[in-house]
This record gives structure tokens, sequence and C-alpha cells, in this order.
């Protein structure tokens, strides 16, 4: 570009010093980020507890019952909700499905290949579907069109259309997000026909329990606790902690996956407290709608 | 007896009360993904896509490096919940497959694909909703989402629908109008009035063809407008955020002149 005609030594330098820090960041992903928590910050300026801003849009796809579209930082989740009708299990007649699944396609970030879904989608999707049964988002009940014959299953797909680290998070906000956007039909079963019918016109909000909110964390060499790791912080870190409550401050479920305390703290408690008060901080942004 | 939509009624005005040659509301929004090269979200009325081109880059598969020309690959992901009713298709489904073929073959001739010998450009397709001409929204957006990464094309690719209702043509179909009415989507090169794609997968009687062909290649010129101002305007948010980086004493000047140098090869353009 003939653009860098007349430039001054300064912006120069400038731009040779930036060129030097990325070959750095490439070649030692490990010493870089060691050289930025050594003053207690993070590549992307956060400090090490603090996580992303997170900005929320929902119903913007009229196809759906009901969507969402979530960003945290720049991992970017579109989700979508669609209900059908289904016979009940036998054993429990009168409660309807929720069918969570995240997909992380190629188009998200180069490291995911095209493919069938990838081990990590698939391990995600489990996670989310636990912490939906493990908070009772929904009353299942509340699902039950005519007991043992018509329920509502409702199919929440979301998909990651640009993945900067910490998947999770962001699913669950936008799962969470598209569930409290979505109304359904009002729905009559017609005992003589078997068939169920719905309105056209009536449309009813779904009834939601609890909202849950999800924070991870990283544990970097076993010494440094990082929440909401980027995806260039991600495969540097040995331990993984996860921590889900409900939006009213109750912990749902907690999961570490690796070795690793920091050492000098109790880290699944104050994973529990830097949560908390995360909740208290982007409840008036997720929960408006 | 249910009453029929009507496609097209006396007034002129059809179901979602557009006239005859009136298209849907088009945003185009190229604001970058992070992780790809470039990106762009297209929409239509309600049909929604994204696009997202990473490259040229190093090619995955040996096999399918070329010695001369970079290799292009299409995938096509539609969203479970796009369409009216939720289907979940997976990637080896015959018609998706179809699709990034499609796609594939619109682009080749106008890739400059000879300048990256033994390299690669991906086009990832997202579908997010469905009503109608989402082929044509995908064309749309994989030229602005390759003009964003900066692959160098021969020109713009404009792509419209366009179907025939008894004897009036009718462009830029919804889902309604597309199951009821034979149509045919059309890209066009705009600058040359080449056309790179005629698709028809419904009858159409032939003395119909000529004139709907010819309207949507017009229309294409007309899409080629927006996607061209949409393009200048991010291009301007760009040369903003240069000129605003910090600079040496003669910061003014340089700036100033800069600007007007960018301008015309814009106008150029």
């Amino acid at each position: 570009m003939a653009a860098a005609v007349a430039s001054s030594s300064t912006s120069t330098s400038q731009q040779t010093d930036t060129l030097k820090a990325a070959t750095f960041q490439r070649l030692h992903p490990r010493i870089y980020l060691e050289r930025f928590l050594a003053e207690s910050v993070r590549p992307d300026g956060r400090a090490l507890e603090q996580a992303r801003d997170i900005t929320v849009n929902v119903g913007s796809i009229t196809t759906a019952d009901g969507s969402s579209l979530v960003r945290l930082g720049d991992t970017t989740i579109v989700c979508g909700v669609k209900a059908e009708i289904a016979e009940p299990e036998l054993d429990s007649p009168n409660e309807g499905y929720i069918v969570p699944n995240l997909d992380l396609p190629a188009i998200c970030s180069p490291r995911f290949k095209p493919g069938p879904p990838s081990e990590e989608a698939q391990v995600l999707s489990d996670r989310l579907n636990e912490a939906f049964l493990a908070s009772k988002i929904i009353d299942l009940s509340s699902l039950c069109i005519h007991s043992g014959k018509a329920v509502w299953v409702l199919y929440v797909d979301a998909t990651c259309i640009n993945y900067d680290g910490n998947a999770f998070d962001a699913a669950l906000i936008a799962l969470v997000a598209a569930l409290r956007n979505t109304h359904l039909p009002k729905a009559t079963y017609d005992e003589d026909t078997g068939l169920t019918v719905c309105s056209r016109r009536e449309r009813i909000p779904l009834q939601i329990n609890a909202s849950p909110l999800s924070m991870s964390f990283g544990i970097f060499e076993s010494t440094h606790l990082l929440a909401d790791p980027t995806s260039f912080e991600e495969p540097l870190l040995d331990t993984t902690v996860t921590v889900v409550l409900t939006d009213k401050g109750e912990l749902v479920s907690a999961t570490q996956v690796g070795l690793g305390g920091t050492g000098s703290q109790d880290v699944l408690m104050s994973c529990i407290g830097i949560a908390k008060r995360r909740l208290a901080e982007v409840r008036p942004q997720i929960y408006r709608s | 007896m249910a009453s029929r939509i009507e496609i097209l009624n006396d007034g002129g005005f059809r179901s979602d009360g557009r006239k005859q040659y009136e298209l849907r509301d088009i945003s185009f929004d190229l604001s970058p993904q992070s992780s790809a090269d470039g990106s762009a979200s297209v929409s239509h009325g309600l049909t929604q896509v994204v696009v997202s081109v990473f490259g040229p880059r190093e090619a995955k598969m040996r096999r399918e490096t070329i010695h001369d020309r970079a290799n292009i690959n299409v995938e096509v992901n539609v969203a479970p919940f796009s369409a009216g009713e939720r289907r979940r298709r997976g990637r080896g489904d015959k018609r998706i497959l179809e699709f990034g073929s499609i796609i594939k073959s619109t682009f080749e001739p106008v890739i400059q694909t000879s300048l990256y010998p033994r390299s690669q450009i991906d086009i990832y397709v997202q579908i997010l909703q469905q009503d109608g001409g989402v082929l044509q929204a995908c064309v749309n957006a994989t030229t602005l989402a390759l003009a964003s990464a900066g692959i160098p094309l021969l020109d713009f690719v404009c792509a419209v629908t366009g179907g025939v209702h008894s004897t009036s043509p009718l462009l830029d179909l919804t889902t309604l109008e597309e199951n009821d009415v034979p149509h045919v989507t059309v890209a066009v090169m705009p600058r040359t009035g080449k056309v790179t794609l005629v698709t028809m997968e419904t009858r159409l009687h032939v003395d119909r063809f000529e004139e709907i062909f010819r309207l949507a290649c017009e229309a294409g010129k007309v899409l080629h407008k927006e996607m061209r101002a949409a393009v200048r305007e991010r291009t301007g948010v760009l040369v903003a955020a240069i000129g605003a980086a910090p600079r040496g004493t003669s910061a003014g000047m340089d700036a100033g002149d800069r600007d007007v140098v960018m301008d015309e090869r814009i106008d150029d353009y």
C-alpha cells in the first residue's frame, strides 16, 4: 500500500516494535504471557480476574421461536430456539424436553477443521445440557400439553460464528437469552383426532425459573488464575475451572479439569467469589430482556 | 375454504406489500470477525447470511493444491432454526454440497487465483435465516467478504432472483413466492455485464425467460451500487483509523495528503 510513503522515524520504529512483539508472541507464546502476568496484566490489557464485556441482542431471527446473538469480547454466538411437539417418555408422561446443542464450525476459527462436530463441540454441548438440568431452568412439566400424549420439545441450537476463547460461557448466556425470548403458541390437544392444534395468534412466553450464568477460569503454570481466557491464552492453561450460578446467586455446579491449584489461595472459593461479583455486574445487561 | 394469499394483486402489490420490481430491504455489514481474513453479513429482507473468508493460506490438504493457482474451497452451514421447520442438515447433505459447489463455480472465474499458486482460499457460508433468495444472499455476501479480505477480484458479483407470475415478472422473491412461481437466480459482473451464474430449477416458458433474465441483470447493477457504497464506507473507516495513528511533526499535512491519494484510488475503481 503506497500510504506508507511519508512516515516519520517514530512511526516506523513503532511499526517494527509491533512486528517484533507479534513475532515473539508466535514463537514463544508461553514466555510472552509470562512477561505480561509478571506485571499483573494480560495481553489484551485486562486484570487477571477481569472478564470481557458482554453484548446481548435478542429476537433478531424471526423464523425461530426465540433467538439471541451474544458477544463475549470477540467470541460471537448465534442461538435459535425451535419448538416441536412430541410424545413424552413413558415414565415421565408430564415432562417435555429441552435439547441444547452447540456447534463450533470451521467458520469461527482456523483451529476448527471442516467435518462432523468436533469432540470439543460435543463435550461443550453435553456440559450445557448438564447446566440446564442442574439449574432446573424450566419446569419441564410446564412444557406438557396433554399428559402422556403431547409435550413440547425445545431444540436450542447455538452456532459460534467467531471464536476467541471461552465458548462455554458465551454459549450459556446465548442459550438462556434465547429461551427467555421464546414464545410458544397456545396448544390444545384434540382427544378425538389425536392431533395437537396450535393457535396462530396467541403466543405465551416460556416460564423461566432460574437463569444460569457461568464463569470460566484457567490456571497458568500453577501460579496465576485467569478469568475468561481468550483463544491465545487457552492452550497455555493446564487447568480450567468453571463455576455455574443461577441469577439468584445460588451455586449450581463447579467443575475443575486438570491438576492444579495456585498454591497460595483456595482456588474454588475465590472462583465462586469472582463469579458472584460478575453476576452482580452483568445482571442488568443480560436479564433486562 | 382457506383463502389463498395472492402473489400479485390487481393493484400491482405483492403479498408483502412490494411492487413488482421492488427489492427487499438490504443491509450489508462488513464489520470484521477477528479470526477471519474477511467477513460480511448480508440480509435481503428476512434472509440473513454470514460469510467468512480465510486466505489465501497454506493448503491443508496437499493433494488438492494446484501448481499454478489457488484452490477455492466453499463450506456451507445451514442453521437448524433458519427455516420454517427445524431441520438439522449434516455437512454431507447433497443439497448443501450442491449449494457450495454452485458458489465455487460462480467465483472461480472471478477470483484471480493465478496470483496465489499452491495455496487455498476458504469460503465459509453460514445461513442464519431463510426467507427466499438464499443463493442470491450467499453470492452477494461472498463478494463482499472476498473484497473485505483483500483478495483480488475481476469485478463485483451481484446476484438477484427473478420469477414470473403468469406473465408478470417479479424480483427478489420470498419463500412464499418461490414455492409458487417459477424462478431463476442470476449473478452478473456489473461493469462488463458478464454473467457468472444462471440457475433455474422450475419450469418456465422460454418466451418469458428472456425478459426475466434481462430484468435480473439490471437489478444486479442496482445492487452493485449499494455494494460499492458499503465497501467505500468500510474503506473510509479504515482510512480514518490509519490517519489517526500517531505520527511525527508533519502530522497534519501527511494525513491530508494521504487522504487525497486514497480517495482518488477509490474513484478510479
